[in-house]
């Protein structure tokens, strides 16, 4: 079965207004995603895991090497490409209802049946009742739920998440976790997820790339053998694979951080 | 090279239009005049020494008004900036101050100074010392108590904590501060200049209406114009620049 | 949201505290003799002046002239800054042509128009409104341009993310992100604006507060001056505080982007 997504020998170089230097972000990064995969991407900080996402978005250009999805090579943003941000990044001047429509808005559905589909993933987020409070009225875990909600509402193929939870406080993000999970095997979609926590890599992914310390390409590439139903923090807690898992994934990027640190030294 | 000629190609070109327009539509040349006639006109003044006795008045009004107006009204903004309760009773009123133009006190200081010098550099000083007052105050009331609670820690005193932390801290909004000073301020020193006629580029133009000179009024007008831009350019916006982006308040 | 926590009543209260010592101070040095009778008024005086010009209409309409030149100033002036402004914003190539231009005129911009727009207009209110709307324009220009440079681009990244035209996240995200900018302007217009009011009817005008306190100054009126400066001085700080306070609220505020 082909791939989902096909990324072939991508290397990617920016100018850091900030540092004023050149960043070397990516080399020779080559990767394979199938369809409805949740693959979850980790690495030593400064890797370029965020660079690869935007990458896939079509939200930057690759110096050199492509980015296939469905066959098609990747020119510029889309709607079948989803991205949830870091910060979220949802629309301060509208309501949670508008901000989740929005993608469905851009796409000309019609009211009626816009409607329906914010009121399903109001309900799924858990977001019912806040319908018409505006983001500043809401906690970070709320608005991230509503940068997901709109994320999914506009139904893309591939979502691309980029650490979307990590400005959250521990309790929340292990609940938004695992509805993560939940809504990964209610949905068949592709989802890219990047994350500094390899906790969070292994309960959510069916496979985990590695990649190294700058610039970045595929270090390993892990499977997760552990079955869905399974994949919630009280249970894995007592899982010894998941403690395999994550105690191999720590190594290899302790690996690359130790070599960073040679590099830099 | 590339980057200076990129530079002036905008008022290169605004120049060339200008001379287009005068010449096709036949403006009369004390309604517009041509680049030229301005050039000339330029020329004739230097030559005669007004247009430089002129500016050197100016020049030194702005400087001497700037330089006290904005020291005085940095180290007063400290002191009224310290105590909380100070503050708040103070900031109203200078606000108030601050929003009532300079240019409003000129018949009072008519009054007390005459039609003179004095006169010019006092509305200017005021409209210089009220914007850098206010900002100064904001500004060290805004620094986070964190800083200042870390300073404490470290054993710091009152001078560390006013070098070390305040000022630093209140640089963006004090810099701000002397940008509305400065801008508001010219423009009241070429508005007082006007009215008061005691010399000065503001006096030149307006002098020049009364003969319908109006080449030299535009050879004026482009003088005070390049005078504050170079001064904004060189001087204010680097200031600026140093301290509030770095702040990350504005993304280019 | 709409209550006043008690921190903020005792400052306001601090803040009345103020004017009531100014004027204090003023009464002080009037009554004590420090000063010449005819260099400084006593409050007494200047209200009664003022109460008086309300009786006779006189400050009245000197009032309502001055304001009115303002309004229609802003309005030809706003809605040319903000449409240069937008067109700027959205469009680099333009942008880097017009903008060094602009940065240039508004170091000349206001009064010191007065004596070409005087050759151009005579002493006319079409002088006056020039001058004024001189001013207004290049701050709303810049305040609307500012706005549209700070909305957070990764607003723009996500919405284009759900697939969004570069037309539709104009809309959708500039124009909205960047209210807080050309608000600002406006309110920074209207003060600027009010500023080179009182500048040109000091010396063009034969109407207006401007010229009032003008031609009290020739009969060494101070008593009128500081009535004119006092109307001035509170219409000045209405319209740099208040004015636009209860619009951002509406808006800006409510979707705490002041935060």
């Amino acid at each position: 079965m082909p791939s989902k997504i096909t990324v072939e020998n991508v290397s990617h170089e920016y100018f850091n207004p900030n540092t004023w230097q050149r960043v070397h972000a990516l080399d020779g990064l080559s990767l394979e995603v199938a369809d409805g995969e949740f693959l979850c991407i980790v690495g030593p900080s400064g890797c370029g895991k965020s660079t690869f996402l935007y990458l896939v978005a079509g939200l930057a250009h690759a110096s050199s090497g492509r980015i296939l999805v469905d066959g098609k090579q990747v020119e510029r943003p889309g709607r079948d490409r989803g991205m949830v941000f870091q910060d979220f990044a949802i629309l301060p001047w509208r309501t949670v209802e508008r901000n989740i429509g929005h993608g469905l808005e851009i796409a000309g559905v019609a009211r009626k049946e816009r409607d329906t589909i914010v009121r399903r993933y109001i309900e799924l987020m858990g977001l019912s009742g806040f319908e018409n409070k505006y983001p500043y009225e809401l906690s970070g875990g709320m608005r991230q739920r509503v940068a997901v909600a709109r994320t999914l509402a506009a139904d893309p193929q591939v979502v691309l998440m980029d650490e979307p939870f990590a400005a959250l406080d521990a309790q929340t993000r292990n609940v938004m976790q695992e509805e993560l999970v939940r809504i990964g095997m209610h949905e068949r979609k592709t989802i890219l997820f990047v994350t500094h926590s390899v906790d969070e890599a292994v309960i959510l992914g069916d496979r985990v790339v590695v990649l190294t310390h700058r610039p970045g390409r595929v270090k390993a590439s892990i499977p997760i053998e552990i079955p869905r139903e399974q994949r919630r923090w009280d249970v894995l807690g007592a899982e010894e694979q998941f403690g395999r898992y994550r105690q191999d994934i720590l190594r290899l990027i302790r690996e690359e951080f130790d070599a960073q640190e040679r590099v830099t030294a | 090279m590339i980057g200076f000629a990129r530079a002036v190609a905008p008022f290169a070109a605004f120049v060339t239009l200008w001379a287009i327009v005068v010449a096709v539509f036949h403006v009369p040349q004390d309604v517009m005049p041509s680049p030229n006639a301005v050039a000339v006109a330029f020329g004739d003044a230097i030559r005669k020494g007004v247009l430089t006795v002129y500016t050197g008045e100016t020049i030194r009004r702005i400087l001497l008004a700037a330089s006290s107006g904005a020291l005085i009204g940095v180290a007063a903004g400290f002191f009224v900036a310290l105590n909380d309760v100070v503050a708040d009773i103070a900031l109203p009123v200078i606000r108030f101050f601050q929003s009532l133009s300079g240019i409003a006190w000129l018949p009072l200081f008519i009054v007390w100074f005459g039609f003179s010098d004095k006169t010019i550099v006092v509305a200017v000083w005021y409209t210089l010392f009220f914007p850098v007052l206010f900002n100064t105050v904001v500004g060290v009331k805004t620094v986070p108590r964190v800083y200042r609670n870390a300073i404490l820690t470290l054993g710091g005193d009152w001078r560390r904590m006013v070098f070390d932390v305040l000022l630093p801290g209140a640089i963006p909004y004090i810099v701000g501060g002397i940008r509305i000073g400065a801008a508001f301020g010219w423009r009241v020193l070429i508005a007082a200049e006007i009215v008061i006629g005691a010399g000065g580029l503001g006096y030149f133009i307006f002098k020049a209406e009364a003969f319908h000179l109006t080449a030299r009024i535009v050879a004026g007008m482009l003088t005070i114009g390049t005078l504050w831009y170079l001064t904004d350019f060189f001087v204010l916006r680097p200031l600026e620049e140093a301290t509030i982006e770095r702040w990350g308040l504005v993304h280019r | 949201m709409g209550t006043r926590p008690p921190l903020a009543r005792a400052k306001q209260l601090r803040g009345v505290l103020g004017f009531v010592l100014l004027f204090a101070i003023w009464q002080g040095i009037t009554s004590s003799g420090l000063v010449k009778p005819i260099a400084l008024a006593t409050p007494e005086a200047v209200f009664s002046v003022i109460v008086a010009g309300i009786a006779d209409h006189s400050l009245l309409i000197n009032t309502g002239v001055s304001l009115e030149r303002l309004i229609l100033s802003v309005i030809v002036a706003g809605l040319l800054g903000i449409a240069l402004g937008v067109a700027v914003g959205l469009s680099r190539r333009f942008g880097s042509f017009v903008e060094p231009l602009a940065a240039f005129f508004n170091a000349i911009s206001g009064i010191v128009w007065l004596p070409l727009a005087i050759t151009w207009f005579g002493l006319t209110w079409k002088m006056l409104l020039f001058v004024i709307a001189n001013s207004v324009f290049f701050i709303i220009f810049f305040n609307t341009l500012l706005g549209i440079r700070t909305v957070p681009r990764v607003y723009e990244q996500a919405v284009f993310t759900l697939g969004a035209s570069r037309w539709r996240s104009i809309l959708d995200v500039i124009v909205p992100g960047a209210l807080p900018g050309i608000i600002s302007g406006l309110r920074l217009g209207l003060g600027f604006g009010w500023r080179a009011l009182i500048a040109a009817e000091l010396v063009g005008a034969t109407q207006g507060l401007g010229f009032m306190i003008y031609s009290a100054a020739q009969y060494l009126r101070t008593d009128v001056i500081l009535a004119g400066i006092i109307v001035i001085g509170v219409i000045a700080f209405t319209l740099d505080a208040l004015l636009l306070g209860p619009l951002e609220r509406a808006t800006v505020e409510r979707w705490g982007v002041y935060q």
